[in-house]
C-alpha cells in the first residue's frame, strides 16, 4: 500500500522543481546577461549609426579575443569545483610562452610546444603538492607561484622582450595560431574543443562525478572510496597545462613575449568562472557557463571600444557586474533552499510520516 | 543534607517540540549549593533537553524554574549566565587562537584590557581550585583535558553558583579525569558551588556525586542520595524494566566456512588498543560504548580511514589495503556518525548520493554515467528504505534527519558491500525510521554480508546484534552473546566498575576479547 501511494506524486513534483533549476536566474543568469548585453549593444550601435554590431566579423573577433582567458577559465572551473583556487595561471602562461620562444629556434616548433607544456604541467604539480600534501592554503600557495613564476619569466627573458628569430619557426607558430577553418580562427576551435571535452567529462563520466564529489564534501568523498588527493592534484595540473597552452597561443600570435605579458589576466579568468556561477566553496560549477562568463567580460570591453565610452569607466563597470552577479547567485541560492522545504511539507508523502 | 540551601528548583518541567515530540514530561529536580548532583539516563531520556532549558537555549513548555527563591523564565543564554548558571557543553566553545587568560575572561564586557588585573584574578582562581596552567598558552595548543579546565575556569570567572557539566570526562584520559574530579570536589566543598554532573559512567557518579537523578522517557524515575545507591540500582533505573525476551531465535552459529571479516591486532595509538575479532557471513556484531570509548575510532580504523591505525584487516582471507579506496574495493562500507559532515554530499541530489561508492556499477564501460540506471537505483533505495522525498532530484540537505540517514545507508546496501560498518546509525532518527533502518541492516546481513554496528543505545544493539563487544577507554572489555546479556549488564560493563580497565585502572590494556567470554 505504501508503494502505490509513493509512486503517484513523483512526476508532477519533479517537473515543477526542474523548471526553476534550468531557467532560474541562478541557473541561467549568465546567459541572460550575455544576451541582454549583446542586444543592448546591437540596438545602441544601430540607433547611433555605427557599424553593425552583430556582424560576423565583430562577433568572431570577440570570441577570438576571449579564447585564451576562456581556455584558462574552463580549467580554473575544474580547480574551483574541487574546492581549490589557482592564482598562478597568467604567470604560468607567460612562462610557457617565454620557454617556447626561447627554445623554438633551436628545437623546432613541436618540441617547443611540448617543452612549454611540460614546464607548465610541472608548475601545476608543484602547486598541487604544496596544497594537498604540505597542506598550505591554495590561495597562499598560488599567490606565491604567481609572484615567483613571474620572476622566472623575468629571468628567462632577462627583463626584455623576447622574439623568435628563425623565419621557419615563426611561420610554424603563426600557422598554429592565425590559421582559419572556413572563417573561424583556430584559437576558437581549440577553445571550443577544450570546453566540450572538459564539459563532457564533468557532466557525463565517472571522473566528472568524482570531481564534483571531492569539492562538495571531501571527507564524504574519501569515505566513499574516492582518491581525493589525486583529483585535487589533477585539477591543478590541468589548470597549469591549460594556462601553458594559452601562453603558447599568446606567444604564437606575436612571435614574441614581453616579461609583463598577461599580467593580471588571472583575475579575469577567475571573474569569468564566478560570472558563470562557479562556487568558490567547491562542488558546483559548469564550464559552458564559465565560457559565457568570459564572453560577457570581453563583450563589455568590446562594447566600450565600439561605443567610444573611454577605458576609464571599464574597470568600474566590470567590477560592478561581477559583484552583482555574485549577489544574484548568493541570494538565489538562499531562496532555492527555502522553497522546496515548503513544497515538501505540502507533499502527501511527508504527511504519511507523522 | 538540609544544611545546604536550595539553589535551583525545577517543578513539573515539561518540553514538547513543535513537531510533537515530547522530551520532558514534568521533571522535578532540586540542586543545592555545595552538592554534586548526578544526572543519568539513556539516549533520548531528556538529559540534553533539560540542559538546554537550564542554559537558556530552549524555553520550557510548562513547569517552573525557581532560582534562589525567585521564579525565573530564561529565554536567552545570557540570562542564566548573568544569574550565575554556567553550562559546560560537550563541545567546548573556546577561541583556539586566544590565550588561556583571554578565554577565561571572554565574557567580561569591559572595553579595556586590564591584563595585569585579570592575571591576578586568574591566579586567585587557579589557587582556589588547586590547578596550574600557563595563562599565556594558546588554547588551540592545549589538550582536551586542559581545555575542559579552561572552560571550568571560565565558569568560575563569571562567578557561577551552579555549574552544569555535560559529560565532561567522556573524552579525557584517566589522569585528566582525576584533575576534573578533584576540581569538582573542591568547587563543591570549598567554594560551595552547586554542580549538575551529567555522565554515562556509573563509577564516577558513585565516586563523585552526593545525589542522583535518573531520567527515563522524560520523567525523573529515580531520585536519591548517592550513599543509598549502588551501580546496579542506577542501571536498573536507567533501563526501567527487564528487557523483553527477544523474539528473534538465536542464530544458528555453526560457521564452518572461513570468516568473512578478520580483524587482527588492529589498533590506533592513543585511541584504540590493538584488538582482534572475526565475523562470519550473516552475523551482526554490536559494539557497545559511550562517547569517548573509541567506538568511532575503531570503525574508522577497520575501514582504513585512519592513517595512524596499525594492524591487519582481512576480508575473505585477503588482506585489505589501509585506505578507504582499498576498503571499498574489498567490499567494506562505512556509514559515519556525522552524516552531513562525512556521509553525504549536501549539494548533491539524492540519486547522486545513493550511487557514489559504486559509480562503476551504474556506468557504461566504467566510464560513462548511465543516468537511467542511476535513477533506477535511487528509486529502488527510496522504495526499499521507505525514504520520504519529493523526488530523486531533491538535494539531501533538504531531507529530514532520518531520511538523510537512510540515504547515507542506502548507498552501501548493494551486494558489493560484504562488510557494513555503521556508526550510531539511528541517532536523531524518529522511531519509525529507526525500525526500518534496523530491519534493513538485518536484511543485509541475512543476504550474506556481515555488519558491525556501533551504538550507545544498548536496547537497540540487543535487538539487532548476534554478538556484542563492549568498548571502554579504547579497549574491548567484554564480549557477550546478545541472547545471553541484558541492557542492565551492558550499562554496568560500559560504564561501571564491573568492567576491567575502568577509569581508575589502566587505559589501553588491550584485553583480548577471548579472555572475557561468558561461556
Amino acid at each position: 500500500m505504501h508503494f502505490e501511494r509513493r509512486a503517484a506524486p513523483l512526476l508532477p513534483m519533479k517537473a515543477s522543481v526542474d523548471l526553476s533549476r534550468v531557467f532560474g536566474l541562478r541557473a541561467a543568469g549568465v546567459y541572460y546577461a550575455l544576451g541582454l548585453l549583446i542586444t543592448a549593444l546591437a540596438v545602441v550601435t544601430a540607433v547611433t549609426g555605427r557599424p553593425n554590431y552583430l556582424s560576423a566579423v565583430n562577433l568572431t573577433n570577440i570570441v577570438y579575443q576571449s579564447s585564451g582567458v576562456a581556455i584558462m577559465g574552463v580549467a580554473m572551473t575544474v580547480v574551483l569545483i574541487t574546492g581549490n583556487f589557482d592564482l598562478s595561471v597568467a604567470s604560468v602562461a607567460a612562462l610557457a610562452a617565454a620557454v617556447q620562444i626561447s627554445v623554438v629556434d633551436s628545437a623546432g616548433f613541436v618540441p617547443s610546444v611540448f617543452a612549454a607544456l611540460a614546464v607548465a604541467g610541472a608548475l601545476g604539480l608543484l602547486n598541487g603538492v604544496m596544497v594537498q600534501f604540505v597542506g598550505i592554503n591554495a590561495f597562499i600557495v598560488t599567490l606565491g607561484t604567481l609572484t615567483a613564476v613571474r620572476g622566472l619569466v623575468l629571468i628567462v627573458t632577462n627583463g626584455r622582450s623576447l622574439m623568435v628569430q628563425d623565419p621557419g619557426s615563426l611561420s610554424a607558430m603563426t600557422g598554429f595560431e592565425s590559421g582559419h577553418l572556413g572563417r573561424i580562427p583556430y584559437p576558437i576551435l581549440y577553445m571550443a574543443a577544450f570546453t566540450l571535452v572538459v564539459g563532457f567529462v564533468l557532466t557525463f563520466t565517472i571522473f566528472g562525478r568524482r570531481i564534483y564529489a571531492v569539492g562538495g564534501n571531501a571527507e564524504a568523498a574519501r569515505l566513499a572510496g574516492i582518491n581525493v588527493p589525486a583529483y585535487k592534484l589533477g585539477a591543478f595540473v590541468l589548470s597549469s597545462l591549460a594556462a601553458g597552452f594559452a601562453g603558447v597561443l599568446f606567444g604564437c600570435r606575436f612571435g614574441a613575449i614581453n616579461p609583463t605579458a598577461m599580467q593580471g589576466d588571472e583575475l579575469t579568468v577567475i571573474a569569468a568562472a564566478i560570472l558563470g556561477g562557479t562556487s568558490l566553496f567547491g562542488g558546483a560549477g559548469s564550464v559552458v557557463k564559465t565560457l559565457a562568463g568570459a564572453l560577457l567580460l570581453f563583450t563589455l570591453t568590446n562594447g566600450f571600444n565600439i561605443l567610444d565610452l573611454g577605458a576609464n569607466y571599464q574597470g568600474l563597470i566590470e567590477g560592478s557586474v561581477l559583484v552583482v552577479a555574485a549577489a544574484i547567485y548568493t541570494l538565489g541560492g538562499k531562496a532555492r533552499l527555502r522553497r522546496p522545504a515548503i513544497a515538501a511539507n505540502a507533499s502527501p508523502l511527508t504527511k504519511e510520516a507523522v | 543534607m538540609s544544611h545546604n540551601p536550595d539553589l535551583l528548583q525545577l517543578e513539573g518541567l515539561a518540553k514538547v517540540f513543535p513537531n510533537g515530540t515530547v522530551a520532558l514530561r514534568g521533571v522535578n529536580l532540586t540542586l543545592r549549593a555545595g552538592l554534586v548532583h548526578g544526572l543519568l539516563g539513556a539516549n533520548g531520556a531528556g538529559k540534553s533537553t533539560l540542559i538546554k532549558i537550564l542554559s537558556g537555549a530552549l524555553p520550557a513548555t510548562a513547569g517552573t524554574i525557581t532560582w534562589c527563591g525567585e521564579r525565573v523564565s530564561w529565554r536567552r543564554p545570557v540570562e542564566p549566565q548573568a544569574a550565575g548558571v554556567a553550562t559546560l557543553h560537550q563541545h567546548i566553545p573556546l577561541v583556539g587562537t586566544l590565550s588561556v587568560l583571554e578565554n577565561v575572561f571572554l565574557g567580561e564586557s569591559s572595553g579595556w584590557r586590564r591584563t595585569r588585573q585579570l592575571e591576578a584574578r586568574l591566579q586567585r582562581l587557579l589557587q582556589s581550585i588547586g590547578y596550574d596552567i600557563d595563562p599565556q598558552a594558546r588554547v588551540g595548543d592545549l589538550s582536551i583535558g586542559q581545555r575542559q579546565m579552561v572552560a571550568i575556569l571560565q565558569a568560575l570567572a563569571m562567578q557561577a553558583r551552579l555549574i552544569v557539566m555535560d559529560e565532561p570526562t567522556a573524552s579525557l584520559a584517566a589522569a585528566e579525569r582525576a584533575i576534573v574530579y578533584r576540581t569538582i570536589e573542591r568547587l563543591a566543598r570549598v567554594e560551595c558551588t552547586a554542580v549538575l554532573f551529567v555522565s554515562h559512567f556509573l563509577d564516577e557518579i558513585m565516586l563523585l556525586t552526593d545525589e542522583v537523578t535518573v531520567l527515563r522517557d522524560g520523567v525523573a524515575v529515580l531520585h536519591a542520595d548517592t550513599r543509598d545507591l549502588d551501580e546496579g540500582k542506577i542501571a536498573e533505573a536507567i533501563v526501567g524494566r527487564a528487557v523483553t525476551a527477544l523474539t528473534r531465535e538465536p542464530a544458528q552459529m555453526k560457521f564452518s566456512d572461513p570468516p568473512l571479516l578478520e580483524v587482527d591486532q588492529l589498533g590506533c595509538p592513543g585511541k584504540v588498543a590493538p584488538c582482534s575479532f572475526t565475523l562470519h557471513a550473516g552475523e551482526v556484531l554490536g559494539i557497545a560504548g559511550f562517547l569517548g570509548s573509541g567506538r568511532s575510532e575503531l570503525l574508522h580504523a577497520i575501514f582504513g580511514a585512519d592513517r595512524e591505525a596499525r594492524g591487519e584487516v582481512r576480508v575473505l582471507g585477503r588482506k585489505v589495503g589501509r585506505s578507504p579506496a582499498a576498503s571499498v574495493r574489498a567490499g567494506l562500507g562505512l556509514v559515519p556518525e556525522d552524516r552531513m559532515g562525512q556521509g553525504l554530499i549536501a549539494g548533491f541530489p539524492l540519486w547522486q548520493n545513493a550511487s557514489l561508492p559504486f559509480l562503476e556499477s551504474v556506468a557504461w564501460r566504467d566510464f560513462l554515467m548511465a543516468h537511467r540506471l542511476e535513477v533506477a537505483r535511487a528509486e529502488e533505495a527510496i522504495a526499499r528504505l521507505r525514504i520520504k522525498a519529493a523526488s530523486v532530484d531533491v538535494p539531501v540537505s533538504e531531507l529530514s534527519g532520518g531520511n538523510a540517514q537512510k540515504v547515507s545507508i542506502a548507498k552501501w546496501l548493494t551486494a558489493a558491500t560484504k562488510v557494513l560498518l555503521l556508526d550510531e546509525p539511528t541517532v536523531g532518527v524518529d522511531i519509525g525510521a529507526k525500525t526500518e533502518i534496523l530491519q534493513n541492516i538485518r536484511a543485509h546481513a541475512a543476504a550474506g554480508a556481515c555488519v558491525v554496528i556501533v551504538s550507545s543505545e544498548f536496547e537497540e544493539l540487543l535487538e539487532v546484534s548476534d554478538r556484542i563487544l563492549v568498548l571502554r577507554d579504547g579497549a574491548i572489555v567484554a564480549e557477550r552473546q546478545a541472547t545471553r546479556t541484558t541492557e542492565h549488564e551492558l550499562i554496568l560493563l560500559a560504564g561501571g566498575t564491573a568492567a576491567q580497565g575502568s577509569h581508575a585502572g589502566c587505559r589501553h590494556r588491550g584485553l583480548s576479547n577471548h579472555q572475557d567470554r561468558l561461556e
